[in-house]
């Protein structure tokens, strides 16, 4: 069993214990948790730690490191072949830093829901089960295994929504599922598309293997989705766009982008406050992971036609979910707007398709991935206190809290785009990315990265906005004295958490060649995959 | 002397033919012994009947084990033995041995006044029928079969009808399917006529269907396939399941909703794929008759599944949306999947046995087989509850279930006619297949919705109406129960380890096993296609 098997079955491991121990010992549950995530963070630290940037080819099993591979399921199909499924598993540049996000955001996760009294069991052990899934999409270089823990990762999430949420938990938690698997089911109808087309080289089987499905020599000709001279089309449409727009939906659904999104609001307002951390600090950018893995490693000659139109979602994305976070008199909702807005940072560097632009997107899911936490803890912690997040409920906030004050100012001005910060360093390379895409002639115009700085400015004033109306000023609350009571500052353990992950995001902005060293030649050897096309 | 010559023959033939029903004689046999038992043993051992049936259908597995490798036909191409048919039949046969425990289950400690041992008569009677039905090619064969299999379900659910809704329901039926089976029989005819021939994969028979005038031709087939369509419930022969479903005893539903259909596409496979083979119209007709027929059940099947109250009733739209999905496979079939077709229906009965199993054991407990009865059980049964949803799960069609790989077989089955031909049809039915599994979601979590989701609302908002809510709903359920079930006492207490439960767990298992390793089933499956 090699590392990365061991990093997605430890949680499954914790599951079973939590199962297993009787429910009078339900207090030893959120130590399960915690001891098998930070054993995870610990080891995907090691992983990042001694990974070698390879510069082979993007397609090539060698760029990928601690590979796994073995025969999953193999079925003689008649006529369709032998089914060639495999439990494949390996990291490179995109995904490890992903990895550690994941197990980091985890943490934080589990530290928020430290004072969970309704059902621990079932909760941790659907929050373990989210991990093993989370874990599994990232490391899956099999379709057919990313799919399954794609999947899998939407029950226990329904689950947490729907039985830990708020006041319209059920009707957030079935949105949210029904979102997300309309956009898989018809994934699912062009990995079987993937699957007819591509064959394994060395044994002429179909096969499942991502890294087969985006080498372009090893796709049956004639077959459907061909790379080579294709000429398959539906209604009109090159069956390579088509399959590039299927599974672009279904993972724009996730980043979410514009008009896709609605299910973010929903799912963060009744979401547990654990629950929407890992929504905004993991999930979304299996969407973006999936965009750049998936979408641009298996179709780069339909990506390289469509991008002018990825970034004007993006750009689209960014400006709707800024001018929609001004608006919010709800906390929580102006910060699922404000992550629908820095998402669209993710999209516009991608479709840059520039080195700059594409590590600043990846930058920019990392920034988000820990800050978006950060901030989504940050009202959980206002909302443990009293019950209530709508911003005209509070005024004056600074002189009762001051640690809590100085934390949420840290927070706002690292997402915002503070220089020193590492939301700074994603959104400037995703900035100079689309910028220079023009000279590069990738098809992003220049005024793009234009209404792209104007969505920082956007998020300033909203952030800053926010800052003032609730912080600054005579203290004036809607409760009271009885608020006013309650309204301790922050506690040791909520400052165990928040402290790492501020001090990470000042660390990654004045060194972000910590990431950039692992990601770069991955960066590389994808454009090396896309710029033929251009 | 030449005739008694031919005679002697013939007798040689049919001899030599006997061991191919060694497994429907063994049935048979039981058959008459539940019978016997019935009359005389029931009154000093209650469960005689019960274990005979047991038995019967326990060696009658064991009998059917010793054809696995016998690829053979008899009595004059009558019936045919193969894989397909071994397999069908193994299906059949471990399935009514768990309806046979649900039905045992079901009526153990209930007040009922007539003789309980006819009903295991009839499930062995209905056996036969299915078992024949999968072996054959011979439309009079064929149609003796769904007869007795349609005879026996109508006994099934007229039996136990208590008050008029369930009388309705049993009318209903037996009306609509004689209905069915007459036009069948009228199309039956007119193939004869045209053909002179009852095998419908012979040469013969399709030389003459090629010859025969070409309306005649189409209305012979929309005659003989809605006698199918009855026993396998599309869209537009569908009006009398949900009525049926809901109305029968829980143990009825599931033997309705789940073995009959096993036979009957296993028969409609075998039509489809002798048919559809040519490069004539008829070819055609059929073809598209099936994909617009496994399109508009599927469509019709989910939606109207989405407005039901009642988990029975739901269970049946639901059915009659899998069937389209069935008939989806049956056209991968026709273009020789096999291991796909018995893949998707292993999976499907597997599942609906399990829910048919929770759904009995709440019923039990509950006293009503309505979604809202369920509100915050989730507590009380978790384990249930949680199989529950997960064969929830595997029949939306979400990894890591068996329901999943059966999508995911049927789809490529499907795509790869699309690739080859390029027909916007199969686009159609892949697309629509996709749709209808995310309308399936919405209903098939209502289960997880009110057992686990709802609870919390009542307890911790509103602690004095949730004595109420209950109230109230039970008030509104014992009239339900009432209709549906000769009301058990609603209690709840913590759930008894029964039987059924082991079932429904072992079932569930299956289920999660099979969609991690499919490979198990389908290697040997696919042997030898």
């Amino acid at each position: 069993m090699g590392l990365l098997s061991l990093l997605i079955f430890l949680p499954l491991l914790a599951v079973l214990a939590i199962l297993v121990l009787p429910n009078r010992s339900n207090g030893s549950f959120k130590y399960i948790s915690l001891a098998a995530t930070l054993i995870q963070f610990g080891l995907s630290g090691y992983l990042y730690a001694n990974f070698q940037p390879s510069e082979s080819a993007f397609n090539a099993v060698s760029a990928y490191q601690y590979v796994e591979q073995m025969p999953w399921i193999r079925m003689q199909l008649g006529s369709l072949g032998t089914l060639e499924i495999d439990y494949f598993l390996g990291v490179d540049g995109f995904s490890l830093p992903l990895l550690v996000l994941s197990a980091f955001v985890m943490l934080m996760a589990i530290g928020a829901s430290w004072r969970i009294e309704k059902s621990k069991k079932g909760y941790f052990a659907l929050l373990m089960l989210l991990n093993t899934a989370v874990m599994g999409i990232f490391c899956a270089l099999d379709f057919f295994l990313f799919y399954v823990f794609y999947e899998v990762m939407l029950l226990p999430l329904y689950f947490l929504i729907g039985i830990w949420g708020g006041a319209r938990r059920e009707y957030a938690a079935i949105k949210f599922f029904i979102y997300t698997l309309f956009g898989s089911v018809f994934m699912l109808l062009v990995i079987v598309g993937l699957y007819f087309s591509v064959q394994n080289p060395n044994t002429g089987a179909h096969t499942f293997n991502m890294l087969y499905m985006m080498d372009p020599t090893n796709y049956v000709p004639g077959s459907f989705f061909e790379a080579l001279g294709n000429s398959q089309e539906i209604l009109g449409i090159p069956a390579r766009m088509v399959g590039f727009i299927v599974l672009f939906v279904a993972f724009a659904i996730k980043i979410p982008i514009v008009p896709l999104h609605t299910w973010l609001p929903d799912a963060h307002v009744e979401a547990p406050t654990p629950v929407s951390i890992i929504l905004a600090g993991i999930l979304l950018k299996i969407g973006g992971y999936g965009v750049i893995r998936i979408c641009l490693g298996i179709f780069p000659d339909a990506a390289v036609d469509a991008n002018w139109w990825l970034g004007l979602i993006g750009i689209i994305s960014i400006l709707y979910g800024a001018f929609n976070a001004l608006a919010q008199t709800d906390l929580k909702r102006l910060i699922a707007y404000s992550s629908v807005s820095h998402m669209g940072f993710v999209l516009l560097g991608i479709a840059s398709l520039t080195a700059e632009g594409i590590s600043g997107a990846v930058f920019q899911m990392l920034s988000h991935g820990f800050l978006s936490a950060a901030l989504f803890f940050l009202v959980g912690v206002l909302y443990d206190r009293v019950h209530d997040r709508y911003i005209y409920n509070f005024r004056g906030l600074a002189s009762l809290m001051p640690k809590y004050t100085a934390y949420v100012a840290i927070a706002f001005f690292a997402s915002l785009g503070l220089p020193g910060f590492s939301a700074f360093i994603g959104e400037a390379f995703v900035i100079i990315g689309t910028f220079n895409a023009e000279s590069l002639s990738t098809g992003i115009p220049r005024w793009m990265a234009i209404f792209g700085s104007l969505g920082i400015l956007l998020s300033a004033a909203y952030f800053l906005w926010t800052l003032q109306r609730m912080f600054f000023g005579e203290t004036r609350l809607k409760g009271g004295e009885t608020w006013a009571n309650s309204l301790t500052d922050l506690s040791v353990r909520e400052q165990i958490i928040l402290f790492p992950t501020l001090a990470l995001a000042l660390l990654l902005g004045v060194m972000p060649s910590l990431v950039f060293g692992v990601l770069n030649q991955s960066v590389l050897s994808l454009l090396n995959l896309v710029n033929p096309y251009l | 002397m030449d005739f008694s010559y031919q005679v002697s023959e013939n007798i040689d033939h049919i001899i030599a033919s006997l061991p191919l029903i060694k497994v429907e004689l063994a049935l048979a046999f039981g058959f008459l012994l539940t019978i016997a038992a019935t009359l005389f043993l029931d009154k000093t051992w209650k469960q005689s009947s019960f274990y005979i049936s047991i038995i019967t259908c326990l060696g009658a597995f064991v009998i059917l084990l010793s054809q696995y490798n016998l690829q053979s036909s008899g009595f004059y191409q009558m019936l045919i033995l193969d894989k397909m048919s071994f397999f069908a039949r193994s299906f059949i046969l471990v399935s009514l041995l768990i309806a046979c425990i649900y039905f045992q289950q079901y009526f153990k400690d209930k007040i009922f006044n007539k003789r309980k041992g006819d009903i295991y008569s009839i499930l062995l009677a209905a056996g036969i029928g299915l078992h024949i039905l999968t072996m054959t090619s011979n439309w009079l064969m064929a149609f003796i079969a769904i007869e007795m299999v349609s005879i026996s379900s109508y006994v099934l659910v007229g039996y136990f009808s208590e008050n008029k809704k369930q009388a309705e329901a049993a009318m209903k039926y037996a009306l609509f399917g004689s209905a069915c089976a007459a036009v069948m029989l009228y199309g039956l005819s007119l193939v004869y006529g045209f053909t002179g021939d009852l095998d419908f994969s012979s040469q013969q028979h399709i030389q003459g269907l090629i010859d025969a005038p070409k309306v005649m031709v189409s209305i012979a087939f929309l005659f003989v396939f809605t006698g199918i369509g009855f026993k396998l419930s599309f869209v537009p022969f569908h009006l009398w399941a949900p009525d049926v479903y809901e109305g029968s005893p829980t143990p009825v539903t599931a033997f309705l909703s789940t073995i009959p259909k096993i036979a009957a596409i296993v028969l409609f496979g075998r039509i489809a794929s002798a048919w559809i083979s040519t490069q004539f119209y008829f070819s055609d007709l059929t073809f598209l008759f099936i994909a617009v027929v496994a399109m508009v059940t599927m469509l019709i099947g989910n939606l109207i599944a989405l407005r039901q109250q009642d988990v029975k009733r739901m269970m049946a739209y639901s059915s009659i949306g899998h069937t389209g999905f069935l008939l989806m496979a049956i056209i991968g079939y026709s273009n020789g999947h096999q291991d796909i077709l018995l893949f998707y229906i292993l999976a499907y009965t597997l599942m609906n046995l399990a829910i048919f199993a929770f759904i009995s054991i709440l019923e039990k407990q509950e006293g009503s087989t309505l979604l809202s009865s369920y509100t915050g059980l989730g507590k009380t049964y978790p384990i249930l509850f949680t199989c529950f949803s997960f064969i929830g799960i595997a029949l939306v069609g979400l990894p890591p279930t068996a329901g999943f790989v059966g999508k995911l077989l049927v789809f490529s089955s499907i795509f790869e006619l699309y690739q080859s031909s390029e027909d916007p049809i199969f686009l159609a039915l892949l697309i629509i297949g996709a749709l209808t599994s995310v309308i399936s979601l919405f209903y098939y979590f209502k289960i997880p919705l009110y057992a686990f989701l709802k609870n919390s609302a009542s307890s911790e908002e509103t602690p004095v109406a949730s004595e109420e809510i209950p109230a109230s709903l039970r008030g509104g359920t014992t009239k339900q129960s009432s209709l549906s079930s000769p009301s058990y006492p609603p209690s709840s207490p913590p759930p008894p380890f029964n039987i059924l439960y082991l079932i429904g767990i072992l079932l569930t298992i299956l289920v999660l096993l099979l969609g991690i390793f499919p490979s198990l089933a389908l290697n040997i499956f696919s042997i030898n296609s």
